[in-house]
């Protein structure tokens, strides 16, 4: 399940020190994010566009530990 | 402190006399190193090279005279790369430190992880100017007034030998950079290189995600220049010699039943070769060998015992020599259960941050424990299989990935042994539990 960067534009990612598994963002965003296990994110990391984009950085935005973020390039 | 030299390894050399021959027959460590099975205090007697003896050896370092750009192209033309595990090309690494434009620190990090590794113990203890060398080198290529260098707390032997060497140096009167020595708990995440920069900017020893890489923020925000004390040992060389004349080399850490070795050997040695120093003659053969250590590859030994002691080599056959553990196993013995053994230690020294850690690598650690122990319920080895997935790449540090790296290999190599575990509950080599760990693990502390 590594995710590693397969396109250019812009990714979601998580830093998974910072995540607490709150799980909002599957929530806000489940075309986006998925939920492993134990319920914590994973993230394709395939390039983000239109409606997606737009759940991406609504989740960056909710998240309560600061844990998302986006990744261009 | 002339100590007679107590010589193990394939090239012997009788007496302790100071090397005078050509450079290119100079390694980093020329003789072999005797460690107990666990620790970093030595168990032989090699003699460590003051400054006096170094300089006899290899003559006095020179300052860098182009600014470094001679010993930057030299690094990369030799291909040297990261001995901590990584392999990640040093060439690269100075320059992105390098770009940073100066005010930046260079870290020695000598904090060996791995518990069976005692590589840097052996280069620090016996060559500790070696290391020094490459670290002064690095400062001024990449423009750096500080050097740190990073131990376990209770390494004793190898920090005496650093401070040791670092009062020598003072002594001489040279400007170099300030060399600091700093120590971390010893666990196995300190020598992790976020957990070493978080440790050294005053937060705790414990890894973190770095959005921005430690080449461009590192310590207290400066550029970092981090490395692995043989790396630092083999850019001394590197800068000595130029790279007309410089020998590929790699320090292993051969694991006995009594002992460990640490030995220098060349692409031109096998897996085989090192293991025969650890191997009775008249025994036969492993069955198996661990590369790498806790976080790296369990192999056949006929797949792997004409492999050539080299990065690039091992990389060939999608493997890696890692930090250069190499632990043969047994051919009565059972793999699995000296990977349930790891991953228990593994699971217990999670930093305990990130989910997939906290929580996946205890679940694949039980189950492979139940496996040993069989035989194994409904849908567990699914269970196990879809764990694995879900924790490889998943943490902020690599602990996880090493974890997983481990249980896939040994699932694939001991097969044999995986199908009557599960099936029958009995092992094939009958309860080797009594015969005491081939791999020694520590207390996860």
């Amino acid at each position: 399940m590594r995710s590693e960067p397969r396109d250019a534009a812009v990714q979601l990612a998580v830093d998974p020190v910072a995540c607490d598994g709150i799980g909002i963002c599957s929530h806000l965003a489940p075309d986006v994010v998925a939920m492993d296990s134990w319920g914590f994110p994973v993230l394709s990391g395939e390039g983000l566009r239109g409606a997606r984009l737009g759940q991406a950085e609504r989740v960056v935005a909710a998240c309560p530990r600061r844990a998302l973020f986006l990744r261009r390039g | 402190m002339t100590h007679p030299l107590r010589l193990v390894g394939p090239e012997e050399r009788p007496d302790a006399a100071p090397t005078t021959g050509p450079l290119e027959g100079l390694g980093v460590l020329d003789v072999a190193v005797r460690f107990p099975r666990l620790g970093s205090e030595v168990s032989s007697d090699a003699v460590r090279h003051d400054l006096r003896h170094h300089e006899h050896s290899f003559g006095p370092r020179r300052p860098q005279a182009d600014g470094g750009a001679r010993l930057l192209r030299d690094l990369q033309h030799v291909g040297l790369t990261g001995r901590g595990g990584g392999h990640f090309p040093s060439a690269r690494k100075w320059q992105a430190v390098r770009d940073g434009g100066g005010g930046a620190v260079v870290v020695v990090n000598g904090a060996e992880g791995e518990p069976c590794s005692a590589k840097d113990a052996a280069v620090l203890q016996y060559r500790p100017h070696l290391v020094l060398d490459g670290a002064q080198a690095a400062a001024e290529v990449v423009g750096a007034d500080d050097v740190v260098v990073w131990l376990h707390e209770g390494a004793d032997a190898t920090r005496r030998s650093v401070e040791q060497a670092v009062l020598e140096r003072r002594a001489t009167g040279r400007g170099d950079a300030v060399v600091h020595v700093r120590t971390g708990p010893a666990h196995y995440l300190s020598g992790e290189s976020s957990a070493v920069v978080r440790g050294l900017s005053g937060g705790p020893v414990l890894p973190e995600f770095r959005r921005v890489p430690t080449a461009v923020s590192g310590v207290h925000g400066r550029a970092t220049l981090l490395s692995n004390v043989e790396t630092f040992a083999r850019a001394a060389l590197v800068d000595r010699t130029g790279a007309h004349a410089y020998r590929a080399a790699t320090l292993l850490t051969v694991l006995g039943r009594s002992d460990r070795v640490v030995v220098e050997l060349t692409p031109q040695h096998t897996l085989a070769d090192a293991v025969a120093l650890q191997w009775p003659a008249d025994s036969a053969a492993p069955s198996a060998v661990l590369l790498g250590g806790y976080g790296g590859v369990w192999a056949r030994w006929d797949d792997v015992a004409a492999l050539r002691v080299d990065e690039p080599a091992a990389r060939a056959t999608g493997r890696s020599l890692g930090a250069g553990i190499v632990a043969p196993l047994p051919a009565r013995r059972c793999g699995l259960g000296e990977t349930a053994r790891i991953l228990a230690y593994l699971a217990a020294s999670s930093a305990q941050q990130c989910g997939p850690c906290m929580f996946g690598l205890p679940a694949v650690a039980d189950l492979v424990a139940a496996l040993v122990a069989g035989p194994l319920g409904r849908g567990d080895r699914r269970r196990l299989d879809r764990f694995l997935a879900e924790v490889d790449g998943r943490g902020g540090c690599h602990l996880p990935d090493g974890a997983v790296r481990l249980a896939v290999t040994a699932l694939e190599v001991f097969a044999d042994d995986v199908a009557v575990h599960a099936r029958r509950g009995r092992c094939l080599h009958g309860d080797a539990g009594g015969l005491g760990a081939v791999v020694p693990v520590p207390d996860a502390g």
